[in-house]
């Protein structure tokens, strides 16, 4: 489902730094309160709908997943990035165009194993969490576990089918 | 303002899609909960009143609007600048009382049914968008303006646009406005 930028011999460089809008797209920006917000009325449903804090992560990973194949065709449209063509471009695409395009942050790509299959993504800044503590009695709620369905779900659909945590 | 002068401001603008799949999961979510439209419009409408009364102090924080001194120049805020910010849309105005304490924002473009093509046949009277309603009137609340938001009009349901009624209570009261926090 890669788009062609036709980019021609260029094609194997990122091209992070240009806008990540593609002209073609209209801009459609908003600032992230109100996402940040709903995020955490989602959350909360969900913890009232659910005991136990892992079927609450297990549920926010599967409606992160739904989420993700749909996006990824909004993503592939907008940022107009070539097919990626290893595991590391792939990591960049997701940190620095990604994340920027829908949460508006840049995480850092560190821990690669040594294989070059595992990597990690830390966010200094997560905004979903930007209001929030969790409480006591929802220690292993992973508040964010949207976000991994997202990645998963979206790179399955560009055939990278990958484990996230 | 109610920010400290402290507290960082990041004015941090994001692309809406992820914004709009989230809110289609959690209406799915509550559709799952409540068997009938009408409890899932109301428990979006109080979700949304809980968002709304906190949203109002980052609006007022970063918007710096000086305060309004009619229902007109109010709802011409909520339509121009605060959905603007909040969903990158704008809508159009119009006063539809002579009493001039109602109004109708037209969104000709709502950006929350982006992905949704219509409602299912079971949902028909689901309010999909019922969230906004709420956050405008618990918004409205926190800076002393009673107001009864609904949806007059709606894309989903095979209306011509989608229209927001916005009916201001009582009158505004023009004293010291304390912003609480």
């Amino acid at each position: 489902m890669s788009r062609q930028a036709g980019r021609g011999t260029e094609s194997k460089k990122m091209y992070w730094y240009l806008p990540f809008i593609s002209p073609s797209a209209s801009m459609h920006l908003m600032n992230s309160e109100l996402f940040t917000l709903t995020y955490g009325a989602l959350v909360t449903q969900l913890c009232k709908d659910y005991e136990n804090d892992e079927d609450v992560n297990k549920q926010l990973d599967k409606m992160g997943y739904n989420i993700g194949v749909r996006l990824i065709e909004d993503f592939l449209a907008r940022s107009n990035v070539g097919r990626c063509h290893d595991f590391r471009e792939t990591a960049d695409v997701i940190a620095k165009i990604a994340f920027k395009m829908y949460l508006g942050i840049t995480p850092s790509i560190t821990n690669w194993s040594p294989g070059g299959d595992e990597f990690s993504l830390i966010l200094e800044n997560n905004p979903l969490v930007d209001f929030v503590e969790l409480p006591d009695n929802h220690s292993s709620l992973i508040y964010s576990n949207l976000l991994c369905g997202v990645l998963r779900g979206a790179l399955e659909m560009v055939s990278q089918h990958l484990p996230f945590q | 303002m109610s920010r400290p002068p402290g507290r960082k401001q990041e004015n941090r603008k994001i692309s809406r899609e992820l914004f709009v799949l989230t809110y289609g999961a959690l209406v799915a979510q509550l559709c799952k909960d409540y068997e009938k439209d009408e409890d899932v419009n109301i428990c979006l409408d109080r979700m949304g009143y809980s968002i709304g009364i906190r949203l109002i102090d980052d609006f007022l924080a970063r918007s710096a609007v000086k305060k309004c001194r009619s229902y007109s120049e109010t709802a011409d805020m909520i339509a121009q600048v605060a959905f603007k910010m909040y969903l990158g849309v704008t809508a159009s105005v119009s006063c539809s009382s002579a009493a001039g304490n109602e109004f109708s924002l037209i969104l000709d473009k709502n950006p929350l049914v982006d992905f949704v093509e219509e409602l299912p046949a079971e949902r028909a009277s689901l309010c999909y968008c019922n969230l906004l309603c709420g956050v405008i009137r618990g918004a409205l609340e926190m800076v002393h303006l009673a107001a009864e938001v609904t949806f007059l009009q709606d894309r989903l349901k095979g209306d011509a646009v989608t229209e927001i009624g916005i009916t201001f209570l009582r009158k505004a009261e023009d004293r010291k406005h304390k912003r609480n926090k």
